[in-house]
């Protein structure tokens, strides 16, 4: 699986992906709590739980992805060689902004449940 | 000091509004404009508007004043570190901060017009090209029925059930809130705190048809004790004709049928595909919207509402003679 690194686009792809399920989930979530109970407080608990969950994935992800830039060790910030271990640190770096944006793509999404307290 | 900041708060954007330019300076004000709110949930729709259009506008000028900068001012070229640190401050962390103070400042604005209302219920019913509109209080037992207008007392918060027959509508009173979707089968609704007494114009939001865009109406928002008043004279059975012509124009009214599809209570035509007529002749506008109520513009309408509104529900009475048609006209604009 290590080795695997620099040819697998999955690892940075996988904070995206956290972003994407969460969205579909929090608004499926939200539709069904208030459309069938009109319990908005159910809702927005839900909406905070998968939020805290698709928060933490990231950050795991975006851990990950700091660790296969290795950016310290090497202090260089340019991969453009057509070798394996530039391969793997572009990879990595790339995964690591793509966490960031999807942390705050998260966190926007959610905001709406956290300054609207009803199904309304 | 609150007085003072109340007041700031809606001359400091007019004020921007009317350095606009003359071309926006007529879009400004006016009874059918987002840009003057008579109504709680229209300002923090106008509010919201001049905050964003300022955070717009600086970051315009920050933007192209960077531009400017470093293509006219400081032709040099950059260290990678300086590069860098541009990208990362003005590309990510900059936007990020600036969104997310907008989308909080949004937020947090939207909750109260959520609110529900506090008394009176509005069901307006979205129609092929005009208003059903039915008002109920807590002391009223029957729903008093209208149309094509939509009267709101000031200060207090009313809520509207909205519905549809047949196509998807949207109402729009811009100088009182946001706009909110008629949809055929499902019940949907808001509410509206108007403040400021006056006449406003709506308007279908939502393309629906032939005559979509001749699907306006009018909102009158009165004082609560004249909205009192004018609900319980609502709720009365129309009075029977006085004059000579109006008796004649009621007799047109009968033997044409045109109680198939139209009330006026107390005289008995009881239809309900058209507009209830009982007070047509109290509302400001005729026609949802596209007419002013008068008795020449009455005439024009029965003797062809198609002209008027291409597809329009109700058959033409151009056939009648002209003194039918203008009896008609009179004993219509009498039912105050
Ligand atoms: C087939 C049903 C039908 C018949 C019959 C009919 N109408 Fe109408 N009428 C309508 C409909 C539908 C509208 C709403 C049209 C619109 O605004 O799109 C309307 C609108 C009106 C309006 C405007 C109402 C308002 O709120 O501004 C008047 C006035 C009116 N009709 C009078 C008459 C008179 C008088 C007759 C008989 C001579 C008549 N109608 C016959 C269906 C009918
Ligand atoms: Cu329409």
């Amino acid at each position: 699986m290590e080795k695997a690194r620099h040819t697998s686009l999955w690892q940075m792809i996988a904070a995206p992906i956290v972003w994407a399920v969460h969205f579909c989930a929090v608004y499926a979530w939200t539709a069904s709590a208030c459309a069938h109970a009109g319990a908005a407080e159910e809702a927005r608990l839900g909406v905070a739980l998968m939020t805290l969950a698709a928060l933490g994935l990231i950050a795991v992800f975006a851990w990950r992805a700091w660790r296969q830039w290795d950016l310290l060790s090497e202090n260089d910030h340019v991969h453009d060689a057509p070798t394996d271990g530039h391969r793997r640190r572009f990879l990595g770096h790339a995964g690591l902004l793509l966490s960031m944006v999807s942390a705050i793509g998260v966190s926007f999404v959610a905001a709406p449940a956290f300054y609207i307290g009803s199904c309304l | 000091m609150q007085d003072e900041d109340a007041q700031g708060s809606t001359t400091a954007p007019r004020r921007l509004c009317w350095g606009g330019g003359a071309l926006l300076l007529t879009a400004c004000s006016g009874p059918q404009s987002v840009l003057d709110p008579a109504g709680r949930d229209a300002e923090v729709l106008a509010v919201l508007f001049w905050w964003m259009l300022g955070g717009a506008v600086l970051l315009w000028l920050a933007m192209n004043g960077l531009f400017f900068y470093v293509t006219r001012m400081k032709e040099r070229a950059f260290s990678p570190q300086a590069a860098d640190r541009l990208i990362v401050f003005g590309g990510v962390v900059f936007p990020t901060v600036v969104l997310a103070v907008l989308l909080s400042f949004a937020l947090s604005e939207m909750p109260r017009q959520r609110d529900l209302g506090e008394g009176l219920t509005l069901r307006v019913t979205g129609e092929s090209w005009w208003w059903r509109v039915e008002y109920r209080t807590e002391d009223t037992e029957t729903p008093v029925i209208s149309a094509n207008e939509i009267r709101l007392p000031a200060g207090s918060r009313s809520e509207l059930e909205l519905a549809a027959n047949g196509y998807i509508h949207s109402l729009w009173i811009p100088a009182l809130g946001g706009k909110t979707d008629l949809i055929p089968g499902r019940e949907t609704r808001m509410s509206l705190e108007p403040v400021t007494p006056g006449e406003y114009g709506g308007q279908c939001a939502e393309f629906c048809g032939e005559s979509h865009a001749k699907m306006a109406l009018r909102a009158v928002v009165l004082p609560p004790e004249e909205f009192a008043a004018w609900l319980e004279q609502q709720a009365a059975p129309a009075t029977p004709p006085e004059t000579e012509t109006a008796r004649r124009g009621q007799a047109v009214f009968l033997r044409e049928g045109c109680g198939a599809c139209h009330a006026i209570r107390g005289l008995g035509a009881r239809g309900t595909i058209g507009p209830d007529l009982t007070h047509l002749g109290g509302r400001r506008t005729l026609a949802a919207g596209v007419l002013p109520m008068s008795r020449a513009a009455l005439e024009d309408w029965l003797r062809a509402p198609e002209a008027i509104k291409p597809g329009v529900r109700m058959p033409a009475y151009g056939h009648l003679a002209a003194a039918d048609l203008a009896a008609l006209a009179t004993f219509l604009e009498g039912l105050k």
